[in-house]
């Protein structure tokens, strides 16, 4: 945020709608809009954070009504505009007659959108590609695993021809088949663990 | 034909301005559309005077003689001394045509086809919706609302558009494109840096053909829509969002790609 709006006009044009009468959002840019003599409507992208900060600063109160947010000027609103009630006056004369005054009031505005703007944008775009660049990684992660599958399922056939041979060759007893069924069990169990954490 | 000599600041009006054309060195040109009578407010001048022509519905602002410095009038530091200040109100339909060297330049509330070209100023435009061509080497480009066609150039300097709705043409060098596309089938969109980030955040709900591809930087989107193609598959996305109305074309060198998504419209009731 650009400091010229943080201390400037456009702060104390806010509060001196909200002190004329409590208004919504909308009337408050509708009435901007006339202000720069219809040349520039303020966004409700510009005015709503900023009506949020008067509101921080305890300058105005919000309140619902009919679904809509109504903002009304508080005591310490009151007194920052009598305060600064000589420099709005002067501003407000400057913007009647002169181009230039109302020229830069509008470049001023315009620059403060934009940054905030290109802030927020350049945020999202960082943590978007951080994001993505994350993912395809995970992505190329699993490929490598695709490769290294067959490895896998070598050592699977070996153990399936092994375990048949040594089958084949004694004769079982009932603890010993359980037992190898057990082992089995427990393998594929941890197999299967091990694969659900790659994923 | 009028024709004033300025020495000093001073403002004048004038009865009809259709065409707009001012060329100065620096200092700084504003321009604001109004339903008023037509003035130009001169507010702070250096060096030798200006000179003014209304002709028929042109007004014209320049050096008395603007002419060619030479190939080395800058070196000699000659548009030092060459400062003016310049604010025009003009009415909405009035085609303007500004060129400065080392100033910035502002323009708002126009409806007419508008064409603005600074060599290290800066651009503004605000509330602009006729067809708008903008031209400046290391200055920066920001608009706000400029609802027309916007074609816009820059080498080093940095290119935004905040709620743009028309067709846009963005080129630059090494400067960063940031653009925030606020209607959903926005006609045709193309981006061309070198080494400039792009950044661009389209509605909710889009119609657009997409072709992005960046050579060596990272393309990343927040619309699944789209698919990447080629590995490593950083660099290029394409795809169709909505009825693909509008189109969206991005290309960079080794700028980063970013498309991003508005949250679903939630219109505050009035």
């Amino acid at each position: 945020m650009s400091p010229v709006f943080s201390h400037g006009m456009l702060r104390l044009y806010l509060l001196k709608l909200l002190d004329e009468s409590p208004r919504h959002g909308y009337d408050v840019i509708r009435l901007l809009e006339d202000r720069f003599m219809g040349l520039y409507a303020p966004s409700p992208g510009t005015i709503y954070p900023r009506l949020q900060r008067l509101e921080a600063e305890g300058l105005v109160t919000q309140s619902q009504e009919g679904g809509r947010k109504v903002y009304q000027i508080t005591e310490a609103g009151r007194e920052e505009l009598r305060r600064r009630q000589d420099e709005l006056d002067h501003l407000e004369a400057e913007i009647r007659s002169s181009v230039h005054y109302l020229a830069s009031e509008i470049r001023e505005e315009v620059r403060g959108t934009v940054h905030d703007l290109k802030q927020e944008l350049k945020q999202a775009a960082r943590e978007i590609r951080r994001q993505q660049r994350h993912e395809n990684r995970s992505r190329r992660d699993w490929h490598d695993a695709d490769a290294a599958a067959p490895r896998v399922e070598r050592r699977l056939r070996d153990l399936l021809t092994g375990t048949d041979q040594l089958l084949h060759r004694a004769h079982l007893t009932e603890a010993q088949i359980r037992e190898c069924a057990a082992i089995l069990d427990e393998t594929f169990e941890r197999i299967r663990e091990v694969l659900r954490d790659k994923r | 034909m009028a024709t004033w000599t300025i020495d000093e600041p001073r403002k004048l009006t004038f009865d009809t301005v259709r065409r707009l054309r001012v060329r100065t060195v620096a200092g700084g040109i504003a321009v604001v559309g109004t339903d008023d009578r037509p003035t130009l407010e001169v507010s702070e001048l250096d060096g030798p005077p200006l000179w003014v022509r209304h002709e028929d519905g042109e007004l014209e602002v320049a050096y008395e003689r603007p002419g060619w410095p030479g190939p080395f009038g800058w070196l000699i530091g000659r548009h030092r001394r060459q400062v003016a200040v310049i604010s025009l109100a003009v009415p909405r339909d009035c085609e303007v045509d500004l060129g400065v060297v080392a100033s910035g330049l502002m323009v708002s509330g126009l409806r007419a086809p508008l064409v603005a070209r600074t060599v290290s100023g800066e651009i503004t435009l605000a509330g602009c919706s006729g067809q708008v061509e903008a031209q400046t080497v290391s200055g920066a480009v920001q608009a706000h609302g400029v609802a027309g066609d916007l074609w816009a150039h820059t080498v080093s300097g940095d290119l935004t558009l905040v709620e743009g709705g028309g067709t846009v043409g963005a080129r630059t060098i090494s400067g960063t494109v940031t653009l925030d596309v606020s209607t959903p089938g926005a006609g045709d969109i193309r981006v061309t840096t070198v080494s400039g980030d792009v950044t661009i955040r389209l509605p909710h709900a889009s119609d657009l053909q997409v072709q992005v591809q960046s050579t060596s930087g990272q393309v990343a989107s927040a619309f699944d829509e789209l698919h990447r193609e080629g590995r490593p598959a950083l660099r290029s996305i394409r795809g169709r969002l909505g009825a693909g109305t509008g189109r969206l074309q991005a290309n960079t060198t080794s700028g980063h790609v970013a498309l991003l998504r508005r949250e679903p419209e939630v219109r505050e009731s009035p």
